[in-house]
């Protein structure tokens, strides 16, 4: 895309979609990804790019508010100001059950895991519970 | 002679039928619009995918999984029917049902080991009076299927896979493609086969956009292709929620119509019947007046 087009055109949109519906759209000054393997933070005129995303926290930066939201793992695809965000759910931050996310937390690690692929499954649970506790407990 | 008084009784449980089957259609239009919205809110999500994985594709990497790969040996199958928990809705359980059957004999005679699981009390109840033991039964998925429910089991199928525990997955199901279209399906949904139906529209469609990838375009394979399988049985379950609304929908408007059709009939009966029985009194009173003259 030239620079002259790219100027004039609209902001930096966000698109997050799980399976069951489309959770938000909204245009954005800035936006932070939780990568599989750390944040990444993509602003306007991003080079396209496909990644994988993490459990953990999505900033959107719009003006002067932030919108906070915790997403389980999918995927990221940017391209042409445009940010999809593939997910499997996606809950705002303020909503988010810190004492279920505790629960699950306390309940996984005191169960026995046994072979690669219930260490793994557990794995999961933690860093997914870790992620829903330590959004929660943000200051805002 | 019909008796009057029984018909005017039959006319007016008819009646009552009637309230309660166009009550039924409105519930179930009801519940037909909110499924629909539902799937079609889905298709923001599979239309990604496939974007994605049309990029992905774009990039020059070779597309292999294990997911995507056939068994050199088919060894175990398994069978997934789709159908609903009530009745009321004509043929759709039946042809459910049928059609299963009918998968359920095929891969029995050609695979050794073959388990079956039907989803919707409908279903479970037609392959117990067939004798066909079931694996697994669920009752829990209504007019709204909760993803999280679905990814459960696709997970379950996934491990089962990835283990070697099974070889083949089919799936019976009613496809949605328009309100006044839906069609029994049968697919395989394990192996995949391919990612994305249509590959050759996308490529032809597909800007040139070079992406990068992060961590690596495998990482991200690794994890699209047991997603895209999880979003594939997701829509069959949302496709079969609203080919059951619709099926119910279209029997209750016959219902009702049918009712409306022999409340006509009876109440033509019961003014004859009604009016023969006034006639044949008054035939009685002429002739006691002529008889006394």
């Amino acid at each position: 895309m030239s620079e002259t087009t790219s100027n004039s055109a609209a902001a930096l949109r966000c698109v997050v979609v799980t399976p069951e519906e489309t959770v938000l759209e909204t245009e954005a000054d800035f936006v932070a990804l939780p990568l599989y393997d750390g944040e990444l933070g993509v602003a306007k005129h991003h080079s396209p790019m496909i990644g994988r995303l993490g459990y953990g926290e999505l900033r959107i930066t719009n003006g002067t508010n932030t919108t906070r939201h915790y997403v389980d793992g999918g995927f990221v695809q940017v391209a042409d100001n445009v940010i999809s965000v593939l997910t499997n759910r996606a809950i705002d931050a303020d909503t988010i059950d810190a004492d279920a996310a505790q629960k699950q937390l306390e309940e996984t690690l005191s169960r026995q895991a046994a072979g690669d692929d219930q260490l793994a499954i557990r794995d999961r649970r933690v860093s997914q519970s870790r992620a829903q506790l330590r959004i929660s407990r943000r200051p805002k | 002679m019909a008796n009057p008084r029984e018909l005017d009784r039959r006319r007016k449980s008819i009646r009552n039928m009637r309230r309660i089957t166009r009550t039924m259609e409105l519930i179930a239009t009801a519940r037909f619009k909110k499924a629909m919205d539902r799937a079609s809110a889905a298709t923001a999500y599979t239309d990604r995918i496939t974007k994605l994985v049309a990029d992905l594709t774009k990039s020059g990497l070779a597309v292999s999984h294990p997911l995507l790969e056939p068994r050199d040996e088919t060894k175990t199958a398994k069978l997934l029917v789709l159908t609903a928990n009530r009745g009321f809705c004509a043929g759709y359980n039946g042809s459910m049902i049928r059609h299963g059957l009918k998968r359920w004999d095929e891969l029995n005679s050609e695979i050794p080991e073959c388990s079956a699981e039907v989803s919707g009390k409908k279903g479970i109840g037609g392959f117990k009076f067939r004798n066909v033991e079931l694996a697994e039964a669920f009752t829990q998925f209504e007019d709204k299927p909760a993803y999280d429910a679905v990814e459960t089991i696709a997970n379950r199928y996934l491990d089962a896979y990835a283990t070697g525990e099974l070889d083949r997955l089919d799936i019976v199901y009613t496809k949605f493609e328009s309100i006044s279209r839906q069609t029994v399906t049968v697919e395989t949904l394990l192996p995949l086969g391919s990612l994305s139906d249509s590959t050759e529209e996308e490529k032809s469609s597909g800007s040139d956009t070079i992406y990068e990838f992060v961590p690596s375009p495998e990482s991200i394979l690794e994890e699209v292709v047991p997603t895209s399988f999880k979003v594939k049985l997701f829509k069959c379950f949302l496709d079969a929620a609203v080919s059951e609304q619709i099926a119910r929908m279209v029997a209750m408007k016959g219902a009702t119509e049918n009712a409306g059709e022999l409340i006509r009939d009876l109440s033509m009966q019961y003014n004859r019947a009604r009016q023969g029985r006034i006639t044949s009194e008054l035939m009685d009173l002429i002739g006691g007046v002529e008889a006394l003259k």
